[in-house]
This record gives structure tokens, C-alpha cells and sequence, in this order.
């Protein structure tokens, strides 16, 4: 049979299970803000019954501690939604900065200075106006100049991008010192948490892994796979191993022909990153597919016109009646030796106006055929099979496109993160009014409990009392 | 069903993308120009590439072909006055045939012509801005020489039979220039001739076959220089009708270029609008709805 006793003991209980539940809604409350923390419910566990003289007895209540609510396949799915945002992310601001320096003209007469579409028309224009009067010496001087407007933005361009790449190829690199302290952090965790709950969930630690899970995903495209007792493996996209248990294995970067190439161990997994997404993933990408594609564009289009244009004026005869011989070409651009660099290297060589070859081989110089022929390269698939200007209005459209495609695949990964962060948070995040209201639930039976002790005192006090005269209060 | 404590966040970033828009249209709207960057709209920016590169050549010939239709008209006006020296030398040469001369006066007539052919030569060698225009290719020397070394003299010719053509945009070829040759010499030889007829007078005696053979022999010199000038003419021609044809291209495609890049205003305005209204619903409901919670309530 019960005894006043163990009511006392099972009130205690009680009180010790509501302070230990109102501990929890204080932490919940004071990390409402802390990012990365999931909420906290306290757990309630009846005891187990006794058996005194066949009657079943129970032994009150114990709050056996903390569960985090997470829901670890919405986090996952999160992150990797998130690799998708930050990796497009990241490869649309590079476009961004490539786009701004192919601007397109507005045509009114205060174009944009540096339009390589204008300064080609002009170039191949100002062959057709010495056609009209072929030993006119501004007119020849006016070819020099537009040829050296051409050139100047053509190499430019080529310049620039350069930059770019190399200021992308740096962050990149910074990347890599980041995933390094992150993987490390993660395996440190794995080991504590597989020590101290293998079997369940790790309450704050697991918080902290997930926060680091989280900050690494953004960083670099990364699949998780639940190992035994709680642990974790990180692997990237294409399969390597970053995180193992409690051992992490650190990316290692070194140059290779000048760009920054990472390596684990000592495979060079650097086109597998580029593919996996997060930052590393975007810059990448940027790096060594987006910006070579448009060098190489302009490299062709270099190329083509200046070798073409050199080589008709070589064979021409210029107002002195002298053709162009291999010891003293008559070359208006420097030649290029090959296509790739050429893009840069675009620069006018002639200095006097009067070696344009206006005229054909062994005519007159008032002759303007040689003129006409120049023209008409700009009508002739000189460039890959297109006319110069077709070339680059191509072109234009091409890097538009995937600038574009690039902002569509962004605008709805944001969405989708959004989405599934609002979900995450609507389950994992402290709300101030649930905490309120459990606040409000375990104080009173905080009260409660505590009034039946007070009554529970006094039945005592009444038993010590019994046959007794003198009240014992 | 519990909700996402932190909505109020998002509001905050459809705050930001309202922003966002309100600041691509005000740019829109400060330029005048539909789209700033390739990826706004790809295709048009590839059309504008080739719409503009045609309307700078159009410019461009326009320009040209004001300076050849100078120098066009210049060989025209100066082979008007060849035409009317020719026929005051075939009016006086006809006179000296009809035999009622003597010989002083066959003499002078024969001064007169010779002084007519110094006046054709020097017609023949006229220059435009510092070129030999009947010259062919050899436009820095000057074409015609007279040599009085034999009788008749004889007028030979330095330049070249090179012609000239001007491209059009549209790919017409349109011709510069006749040689010098072509015009004044060859089997119809004007300067031939004018030798022949002073040789002829210079004794002051007419020989009548000869110098009726070389009269007619100007008079048909004279309407194969006609001819030629004909080419001249056309060129003119040519040269107006496809200007004119041009500047209407011209017309048609910056009315096309202007379609393509403008930002249509009235549109734009009423975007603008409508996202400050946007903006500032948003901000109020933000500044409502972000207070407070049920702690706020308890005592």
C-alpha cells in the first residue's frame, strides 16, 4: 500500500520534471535567435509501476531530457538545393561582369565608346570611302585610325577578361582554406557525437554539425551518407571522400599552367568540382568554361580580320606602287602567329598612311580595286564561315542567352530554397508563442504540483498528529 | 500547423526584389534604351549588332558619294566645253575647205585650231583635288603631251586605260572615270585630228581631199567623244538614284533599330507605379505584423 511517503517522493518527482521542462523552454527561448538551432521539447516518461501486495502502484513522472525536432531529410534536401542556388549564384555575377563589357549600342549618336560591332563597320567603311578617291591622305589616315579603335577595344576586352579570370581563380582558391576548416570541424564532431549519443539524436552538437553541414554546402557541391552510430560521410558530388568517420582529408590547391587546380591527396579533382555546384562549383565553371568560350570568340574574330585584311593589303600596291614582299610585308595589323592570344595581342603595326595598298599589283595609284576588294570583306565569311558583323552579333546573342538561361536556373533555385527553408524553419524554429504558452502549461503544474505537497505536508502533519492532544503544526 | 516563425524575413527579401525592379526600370527610364545588359534580351541584341552595322555603311556611302558626284560632274562640265571647242574647230575648219580662202587667212585659221587643241589639252589634263581625272589609274601624272618635234605633232598619252568603280551597299558597281585614252585618242582620235588639220593649214595651201577627209574625221571624233561622255552621265545618274535608294533604307532601318532598342515609356511608368505602390504595402505590412508575441501578454 501507498505511503504518505512516497506521495512526498512522487510530488518531488514532479517538481523536478516541470523545472527540468521549464529549463528547456528557457533554452529555447534564449536561443531563439542562435542560428542553426533546432527547438527543443522536453520528454515526459511515466516510471515504472511497483507492485505492493498485487496492487499496481505508480512512481510518478521523469522528464528524461531534451529532443531536438528536426527533420534531417528536409535539412538535406535544403542544402543541396542550396549548393544548386550558390553555384548559379556564383556563376552569374562572373557573367554579369563579362556581359558588361560587350554593352550593347543604343545607336544614337553618343554611342557607347568601346562597341566592337561599331568599330568593325567603321573599319570596313573606311575602305569603302577611299574607294571614291583612293590617294586622298585623310582618308588613308582615317582607315589607320578606325583599324587602331578596332584593335585598341578588341584587345581590351581580351584584357579584361583575363582579369576577370584571374580574380575568379583567386577565389577559388580562398575557398579551399574555408572547406578545409569545415570538414575538419565536421569529423571532430562525428567522433564526439558517435562518443556521446550514438543511438540518438545529438541535441546541440547535432545542431553544430548541421550549421557546419549547411555553411560547407554553400561552399562546395557535397553528398552525405548516415554512417553507424550517428556519424556522417562527406563526399563530393563525383564520389571523393572529405569527411570519414573521425577523419578528414584536406584540399590541397597548385598551379597548373597557371591556373589554380585542387587536389585530394593527389588526383586533380578540379573539373569534378566545377560540375559539383556550391561557390567553388560556380567560380569554376565561370572560370574555365564560361570565360574561355568568350576568349576564344574573340581570339577567332582577331584572328580572322587581321590576317585577312594583312594579307589583301600585301598583295596590293600602296601610293608609291610598291607591293608587299616577305622581307618587308605590307601588313596593317601585327600578324598573329596562331588564333588563341591573338584577341590580345591585336594591335595596329602601319604608321604611315600612304603603305594602304589602295590600289591593285601594278596599277596606277589613282586605281581603287585593291579598296573595293578590302570592302568587301566585310560581306565575305571571312570569320568561321560568318561575316565579321554576323560574327559578333552571334556571338552577343550566344553570351546573352546563357547569361539569361543562368539568371531563369537562379531565380528558381532561390524560390525552391526559400520554400524549403520556410518549411524547415516552421518545424525546426523556436516560436516565442509556443514557448509562451508551454511557459504558461508548466508553471501551473509547477503550482499544482507544489500545492499538493503543501496538502500532502499537512496530512502528514495530521498523521505525526494522531492520538496526540497537542496539535503539532 | 505551425507556420515559419521567421516570415517576416521573407517579406524583408520581397522587399529587396521590389527595390530591385524599381531600380532596372529607373534606369530604363533615364536612358530611353529597352534593355542595358545582353542577357535583358539576347535575340535583339544580336538583330541591333547587324541593324546598326548596315545603317553605318548606308552613312557611309552617303558621304561618298557626295565627293564622287563632284568629281563626277567636274569631268562632265569640262568635257561640255571639249564638245563646244570641237565644233568651233569644225565650223572653221569647214570654212578653210570651201576654197574661197587665201592662203594668209588658212594660215590663221590653222593658228586658231592649234590654239583650240592647246585649249583641249589642257581641258583633257584637268585635275580634281591635285588627281588626273582623265588620266585612268596614273592620276598623279599628267596625261597628255604635245611633242611639235614632226608635222603633224603628235599629243601622246601617259596615263593608263585602269577604270574606277564605287561598291554600293545594295552591290551595284558604278563607274568612276573613262580613261583619257578611251576619250581623246584611239581609232577616233580627237588630238589625232586637231594635228592632222593644223599640219594641214599650216602652208596656207589646202590640199581638198585631205583636209576634207580630216574634217570629217573631227566630226567623227566628235560624237565618239559625245558617247563617251554619255558613260559620264549615266554615272551621275547612277550614282543619285542609288543614294537616293539608300537614305530611304537608311530611314526604313533606324526607324526599325530605334523600334528595337526604346524603352517604351508609358509602359515603364506604369511598372514603376505599380512597384512603389508594391514597395510601400510592403513596408507597412512589415512594420504591423514584425511586433510583438504572446509573451508580450503574460503578466
Amino acid at each position: 500500500m501507498a505511503t504518505i511517503n512516497s506521495a512526498l517522493n512522487l510530488i518531488t518527482g514532479a517538481l523536478e520534471a516541470d523545472q527540468s521542462a521549464l529549463n528547456i523552454v528557457a533554452n529555447n527561448v534564449a536561443n531563439a535567435n542562435t542560428p542553426g538551432y533546432t527547438q527543443q521539447v522536453p520528454n515526459w516518461q511515466e516510471n515504472a509501476l511497483v507492485q505492493i501486495n498485487g496492487i499496481d502502484l505508480g512512481t510518478g513522472v521523469t522528464e528524461t531530457g531534451p529532443t531536438s525536432v528536426r527533420d534531417r531529410v528536409l535539412e538535406e534536401r535544403l542544402d543541396q538545393q542550396q549548393q544548386a542556388a550558390s553555384a548559379s549564384s556564383t556563376r552569374l555575377s562572373a557573367l554579369n561582369s563579362v556581359q558588361a563589357l560587350f554593352a550593347p549600342d543604343s545607336g544614337s549618336s553618343s554611342s557607347t565608346a568601346g562597341d566592337i560591332g561599331s568599330d568593325t563597320t567603321s573599319f570596313f567603311s573606311s575602305f569603302s570611302s577611299l574607294e571614291a578617291n583612293p590617294t586622298d591622305n585623310p582618308l588613308r589616315e582615317q582607315v589607320l585610325s578606325t583599324a587602331r579603335t578596332l584593335a585598341g577595344d578588341v584587345a581590351n576586352a581580351a584584357a579584361s577578361l583575363n582579369e576577370q579570370r584571374a580574380s575568379l581563380d583567386q577565389e577559388a582558391a580562398g575557398i579551399a582554406g574555408q572547406v578545409n576548416s569545415l570538414i575538419a570541424a565536421i569529423a571532430q564532431l562525428n567522433t564526439q557525437i558517435q562518443a556521446t549519443s550514438p543511438s540518438t539524436d545529438a541535441g546541440t552538437l547535432e545542431d553544430e554539425r548541421q550549421q557546419d553541414l549547411s555553411k560547407l554546402s554553400q561552399l562546395v557541391g557535397i553528398n552525405l551518407v548516415t554512417t553507424e552510430n550517428n556519424g556522417i560521410s562527406v563526399t563530393t558530388t563525383s564520389g571523393e571522400v572529405l569527411v570519414s568517420e573521425g577523419s578528414s582529408y584536406a584540399l590541397t590547391t597548385g598551379g597548373v599552367s597557371g591556373e589554380t587546380h585542387f587536389f585530394l591527396g593527389t588526383s586533380d579533382i578540379t573539373s569534378s568540382l566545377a560540375s559539383g555546384g556550391g561557390e567553388l562549383g560556380g567560380y569554376l565553371t565561370a572560370r574555365d568554361q564560361d570565360i574561355p568560350q568568350v576568349l576564344s570568340a574573340l581570339d577567332q574574330f582577331a584572328y580572322s580580320i587581321a590576317t585577312q585584311v594583312n594579307s589583301l593589303n600585301n598583295d596590293g600596291s600602296d601610293l608609291s606602287g610598291t607591293t608587299g614582299t616577305a622581307a618587308n610585308p605590307l601588313y596593317i595589323f601585327s600578324e598573329p602567329g596562331s588564333v588563341s592570344g591573338s584577341g590580345l595581342s591585336m594591335s595596329v603595326v602601319m604608321t604611315d598612311p600612304s603603305q594602304i595598298a589602295a590600289a591593285a599589283q601594278a596599277k596606277g595609284s589613282g586605281d581603287n580595286s585593291n579598296a573595293t576588294a578590302l570592302a568587301a570583306l566585310a560581306s565575305q565569311g571571312i570569320v568561321d564561315g560568318q561575316t565579321p558583323s554576323g560574327f559578333y552579333s552571334n556571338f552577343v546573342t550566344a553570351l546573352g542567352s546563357t547569361v539569361s538561361e543562368v539568371e531563369t536556373e537562379n531565380t528558381a533555385q532561390n524560390a525552391s530554397v526559400t520554400q524549403l527553408q520556410t518549411m524547415r524553419d516552421s518545424l525546426s524554429n523556436v516560436d516565442l508563442n509556443d514557448e509562451a504558452s508551454l511557459m504558461q502549461q508548466f508553471e501551473r503544474s509547477y503550482q499544482a504540483a507544489s500545492q499538493v505537497f503543501t496538502i500532502l505536508n499537512s496530512v502528514m502533519t495530521s498523521a505525526l498528529n494522531l492520538g496526540v492532544e497537542t496539535a503539532v503544526s | 500547423m505551425r507556420v515559419d516563425p521567421n516570415y517576416v524575413t521573407n517579406l524583408v527579401s520581397a522587399l529587396d526584389a521590389a527595390q530591385g525592379r524599381e531600380q532596372h526600370l529607373t534606369n530604363e527610364l533615364s536612358s530611353g534604351v529597352r534593355f542595358n545588359s545582353l542577357g535583358d534580351d539576347p535575340i535583339a541584341a544580336g538583330k541591333n549588332v547587324l541593324l546598326l552595322n548596315q545603317i553605318q555603311q548606308d552613312d557611309s556611302f552617303t558621304q561618298s558619294t557626295d565627293l564622287v558626284t563632284g568629281q563626277l560632274q567636274v569631268a562632265d562640265s569640262t568635257l561640255g566645253s571639249v564638245v563646244s571647242q570641237l565644233n568651233q574647230a569644225i565650223s572653221l575648219a569647214t570654212s578653210a575647205d570651201n576654197g574661197t580662202m587665201n592662203a594668209s587667212d588658212v594660215q590663221s585659221i590653222g593658228a586658231q585650231i592649234a590654239g583650240i587643241l592647246n585649249e583641249v589639252e589642257s581641258l583633257a589634263n584637268t585635275s580634281y583635288q591635285g588627281q588626273y581625272i582623265f588620266a585612268g589609274g596614273q592620276t598623279s601624272t599628267v596625261p597628255f603631251s604635245t611633242s611639235n618635234a614632226t608635222s603633224p605633232a603628235v599629243t601622246t598619252y601617259s596615263g593608263d586605260d585602269d577604270v574606277n568603280y564605287l561598291q554600293t551597299p545594295n552591290g551595284q558597281k558604278i563607274q568612276l572615270n573613262v580613261p583619257g585614252d578611251q576619250i581623246f585618242l584611239g581609232a577616233k582620235s580627237v588630238f589625232g585630228t586637231l594635228n592632222s588639220l593644223v599640219a594641214d593649214y599650216s602652208t596656207g595651201t589646202v590640199i581638198p581631199a585631205q583636209a576634207e577627209q580630216d574634217t570629217q574625221a573631227l566630226t567623227a571624233a566628235l560624237n565618239y567623244l559625245s558617247q563617251q561622255r554619255v558613260t559620264i552621265d549615266n554615272s551621275i545618274t547612277q550614282l543619285s538614284a542609288a543614294s537616293g535608294a539608300i537614305t530611304n533604307e537608311k530611314t526604313q532601318l533606324t526607324a526599325a533599330q530605334t523600334n528595337l532598342m526604346q524603352a517604351d515609356l508609358a509602359t515603364v511608368s506604369t511598372q514603376l507605379s505599380l512597384s512603389k505602390t508594391q514597395e510601400t504595402a510592403l513596408e507597412s505590412v512589415i512594420s504591423q505584423l514584425g511586433s510583438g508575441s504572446l509573451f508580450d501578454k503574460l503578466q
